[in-house]
């Protein structure tokens, strides 16, 4: 083998590099890793068309107080955004880094911002990424405020609903919001009352936080 | 650090030429070193007795290939960002065979023509300037032409993306074919060296 290049030409070296690796690309896969995607429309349309693309802020929340771990709340609108309000456990990922992200292709990964279409953007960009479990947030940062925040209690509660406000209303404060006691009312006590401040609980160990926690079991 | 470093922002402009202007003497006195400032050498491509042009060229694309390719496979270069000039197919057939037949006639092609004008030679003077007048012709008869010149637009065109089979497997196809181009060129040259001898 040795005597055998030592007798090659250089050109004959050089041939029998190309060919080596020529050789290894047929095994060496595309190399278009960065910006190009494939999205499988057929999977797509039917997840759509099932609703299997989103979680509702309810089962966020309740995810987020049972100190659930096994997904990631990604923040996908721009810093001074995520700085003045995030969610708990939440990271800031805006929508062009999303490529470059430290997101793994087998994460439960839930995208949200403020309304629904940005959140959707990302979503299709992961999708196309390869990304498995990628999740909306239902309504984004807004349904977020409204339900979980802000909630506010029907008008002529049925006692379905009471039981439902009185669970909720206890969400609500481990989140650092206020609970509204009448419809109606809400936006202008809103604007008073303001964000919670941000040094709420992130990501609380199970069994950490105790009464809020025992209702999850019937959350979703 | 990723390639292509211009379009991550590592330079301007004004760095750009610079690199440009590297790039370009490189490419320049390697044309030279492979005899292009010949236009004799490079006229005998089309005569069968010196296939250089052929072998030097197809080196080149071989080796950036091979380059480009496992830079982007290792993560050092974002192939998507690389710009590809884009296909018009029917004016590009017709350019080419302007271009061939001027390469004949004049025995340089452009790129060429500028190494042959460094180094002094009349013939590729003439040459360069009939490339600037050709420029300007085309130029003063564009809005004649501009019809069929943008027509059968196909965007920019890969191999892969036309021939739908995976990268790896052209890569490696087009390295086959560079190797046998190369050894055909060889027997073709000994071929045509052996008829002239007989002659």
């Amino acid at each position: 083998m040795r005597a055998f290049l030592k007798d090659l030409s250089l050109n004959g070296k050089l041939a029998l590099t190309a060919f080596a690796l020529g050789f290894i690309a047929l095994f060496a896969g595309t190399p278009y890793r960065g910006a190009h995607a494939v999205l499988n429309s057929k999977e797509l349309s039917l997840t759509m068309a099932t609703d299997a693309d989103h979680v509702g802020v309810k089962t966020l929340a309740d995810w987020i107080i049972q100190g659930k771990s096994d997904f990631r709340v990604v923040d996908v609108r721009n810093e001074a955004a995520y700085a003045d309000y995030h969610l708990p456990s939440a990271e800031n990922i805006p929508v062009a880094a999303l490529g470059e992200s430290s997101l793994q292709h087998n994460e439960k990964i839930i995208v949200y911002a403020e309304e629904g279409a940005r959140a959707a953007q990302a979503w299709m960009l992961l999708k196309a990424k390869g990304f498995k479990g990628v999740y909306m947030l239902r309504g984004g940062l807004e349904a977020w405020k409204d339900s979980v925040l802000f909630p506010r209690i029907p008008e002529n509660p049925t006692p379905a609903q009471s039981v439902e406000f009185a669970r909720i209303r206890e969400v609500s404060k481990f989140f650092g919001g206020t609970p509204q006691a009448l419809a109606g009312d809400s936006t202008t006590t809103r604007t008073v009352v303001g964000m919670p401040r941000l040094t709420m609980p992130a990501a609380q160990p199970a069994g950490g936080a105790g009464a809020p926690k025992k209702k999850k079991k019937e959350g979703c | 650090m990723m390639a292509p470093l211009f379009k991550f922002g590592l330079f301007g402009d004004n760095v750009g030429l610079v690199v440009a202007f590297i790039i370009g003497i490189g490419f320049g006195f390697f044309l030279e070193r492979a005899g292009f400032g010949n236009a004799r050498k490079l006229a005998a491509q089309f005569y069968l007795t010196d296939l250089r042009v052929f072998k030097v060229m197809f080196t080149a694309i071989v080796t950036a290939m091979l380059g480009v390719y496992y830079l982007s496979v290792l993560g050092f270069m974002d192939l998507s960002l690389v710009y590809l000039t884009p296909t018009f197919l029917a004016p590009q057939i017709v350019g080419g065979l302007i271009l061939g037949f001027g390469f004949v006639i004049g025995g340089y092609c452009p790129g060429t023509a500028c190494v042959g004008v460094a180094t002094g030679r009349i013939d590729a003077l003439v040459l360069f300037a009939g490339i600037f007048a050709g420029i300007f012709g085309f130029g003063e008869l564009y809005p004649l032409v501009s019809r069929f010149y943008l027509s059968t637009s196909m965007g920019q065109l890969t191999l892969p993306q036309v021939t739908r089979l995976p990268y790896g497997l052209l890569v490696f196809a087009v390295v086959l074919m560079a190797l046998g181009g190369f050894a055909g060129a060889g027997w073709v040259e000994r071929r045509m060296a052996a008829r002239k001898a007989e002659a």
